[in-house]
């Protein structure tokens, strides 16, 4: 079960600020799902989410809409180029640059 | 916020795609050229500027490129992408100001300045004005060329800005007077090539704009991993029509690099000053905000000395008409960031759910509007235009607002 964080309507810097007090919150392997109509948000939450060791996917949720889900990745604080470059990617194929 | 321990429907999740309103995107281009050409038809040099303000909002809207976050970014997450961005385009604008002035103005030590260009005396004031936009623009969110381009991507809190904006600016009209006799009329107008001739102002200029690079480098230092930047490894297409489609998605519906927007932002500076001024968007607003307040009977009345402020003065969109340049550029603003966000699928009205960021835009909008006003300008005509022009005020007010936006990160941090 993923907690969900829903930003929708929040602007910069809100949403990557609530996602990385969510995830200061999570126990063990507990996942989060965050919800923004931000774009700019696509860039910050992945980056401060894998300062915290935590992977993250984004999913296009509808117009102008994204939902990333952010799970904990071991690899996301032992070789965390090699997560966002994956991100970096994903970001890409979703018409979204950095 | 909401925050729920169930999971969300997955059904939305599959990426769903409404089909592409392929009608709504070309009736949106259409309706801005037909505007331009009605607005050139009316007045020649207003449409220009109404063309100027259509790309300035495509640039803003494709490459999101926020002033605001330049600056509160460096504190907030040690991220100094954004500016190190505009340190580059203003690198390069003051290249082309540097030039189109040397034109006007051959000798620059004979004590005239270059018409048009955003210099103006050095004082407390700008200090007072870039400290109190520099909070603003962090409370609020957005500076002003940003509320602009939000309001055209959909945004409902930048119209609040907006209001709080004219609130400032009229605010700082009611107190120019005072401030012009205390300290404006009297201060120094420091403009580098009167003391150092063009290249001496320009080798300043641009090693101070590398030393600042370097600091931005140094406060991004031990931040931690960041997203690289992809080179494309795709194959081009070989059709023309193959072409021409991944042409039109790179820069229509892929958003751009932010290091590109700087870069477009101060070719299209340069361009605007060649037409006839730098950019600046405060100015118009400033002229309707007293209109607005001079319906209720609240107008400041007549501003002492402010039309010797060269820029973004609480006059500059005066005129006899108000289809004047300066509007021009702030409505293309709205309406070209509003084609683009059609044209890439992200145009959206988007309400904040909680009622304290209606309270933020209020509160930031009448910071930033009061700096704009007495400073003469936001961080486009009083920063982005003002250093490119060679004028120390640029400086003075860059380095006001980087200690607003410092001020403003502690407020935001404390507000949930």
């Amino acid at each position: 079960m993923a907690r969900v964080l829903d930003v929708r309507g929040e602007i910069c810097p809100y949403p990557m600020m609530k996602a990385v007090e969510q995830l200061k919150q999570l126990k063990g392997d507990e996942s989060l799902e965050v919800l923004t109509d931000h774009a700019p948000a696509l860039s910050t939450i992945p980056w401060e989410a894998a300062k915290l060791g935590y992977a993250t996917t984004i999913e296009v949720n509808g117009r102008a809409e994204w939902r990333l889900g952010l799970t904990r990745d071991a690899s996301a604080s032992r070789d965390p180029s090699a997560v966002l470059e994956r991100l970096s990617e994903r970001l890409e194929q979703l018409g979204v640059a950095e | 916020m909401s925050v729920s321990v169930e999971a969300a429907p997955r059904g939305a999740a599959l990426g769903w795609h409404a089909p592409p309103a392929v009608v709504v995107k070309v009736a949106a281009v259409l309706v801005a050229v037909a505007l331009l050409v009605v607005i050139t038809a009316a007045d020649a040099g207003a449409g220009l500027f109404f063309a100027f303000g259509l790309g300035f909002g495509v640039i803003l809207q494709r490459s999101r490129l926020c002033f605001a976050s330049a600056f509160r970014d460096l504190f907030l997450l040690r991220d100094g992408r954004t500016m190190r961005a505009i340190l580059v385009g203003i690198g390069l604008a003051t290249l082309g100001f540097a030039l189109l002035m040397s034109r006007s103005v051959p000798d620059p030590t004979a004590g005239a300045l270059p018409n048009q260009a955003h210099v103006i005396p050095v004082g407390w004031y700008v200090v007072v004005g870039g400290l109190s936009f520099g909070v603003g623009m962090v409370v609020a969110g957005g500076c002003v060329s940003g509320t602009l381009y939000r309001i055209g991507e959909g945004y409902v809190a930048s119209l609040v800005t907006l209001a709080g904006i004219l609130i400032g600016l009229e605010l700082a009209a009611h107190t120019w007077n005072w401030w012009w006799q205390a300290e404006i009329s009297s201060a120094p107008v420091v403009w580098l090539p009167g003391f150092l001739g063009y290249a001496g102002a320009v080798a300043l200029t641009v090693a101070l704009l590398a030393g600042a690079y370097v600091l931005t480098l140094w406060r991004e230092s031990g931040r931690g991993p960041r997203i690289p930047l992809r080179q494309k490894a795709e194959l081009e297409p070989a059709s023309v029509r193959g072409q021409v489609g991944r042409l039109y998605r790179r820069w229509f519906v892929t958003g751009w690099p932010i290091a590109t927007g700087a870069i477009a932002l101060a070719v299209l500076n340069v361009f605007a000053f060649t037409a006839d001024h730098p950019l600046g968007v405060t100015g118009e607003l400033g002229t309707w905000a007293e209109h607005l307040a001079s319906l209720g009977g609240l107008g400041a009345g007549v501003l002492q000395g402010v039309d010797k402020l060269a820029g973004c003065n609480l006059a500059a969109g005066n005129g006899s008409t108000w289809l004047t340049s300066n509007f021009t550029l702030d409505a293309g603003l709205v309406f070209g960031a509003f084609v683009a966000a059609v044209l890439a699928s992200e145009f959206k009205l988007r309400f904040p759910r909680q009622h304290v960021r209606y309270g933020q835009s209020v509160a930031g909008g009448v910071l930033m509007g009061y700096g704009a006003g007495l400073a003469a300008g936001c961080t486009i005509g009083a920063f982005f235009s003002a250093i490119p022009s060679l004028g120390l005020n640029g400086w003075l007010f860059g380095l006001s607002l980087l200690l607003g936006a410092a001020g403003g990160v502690q407020i935001i941090k404390r507000i949930p």
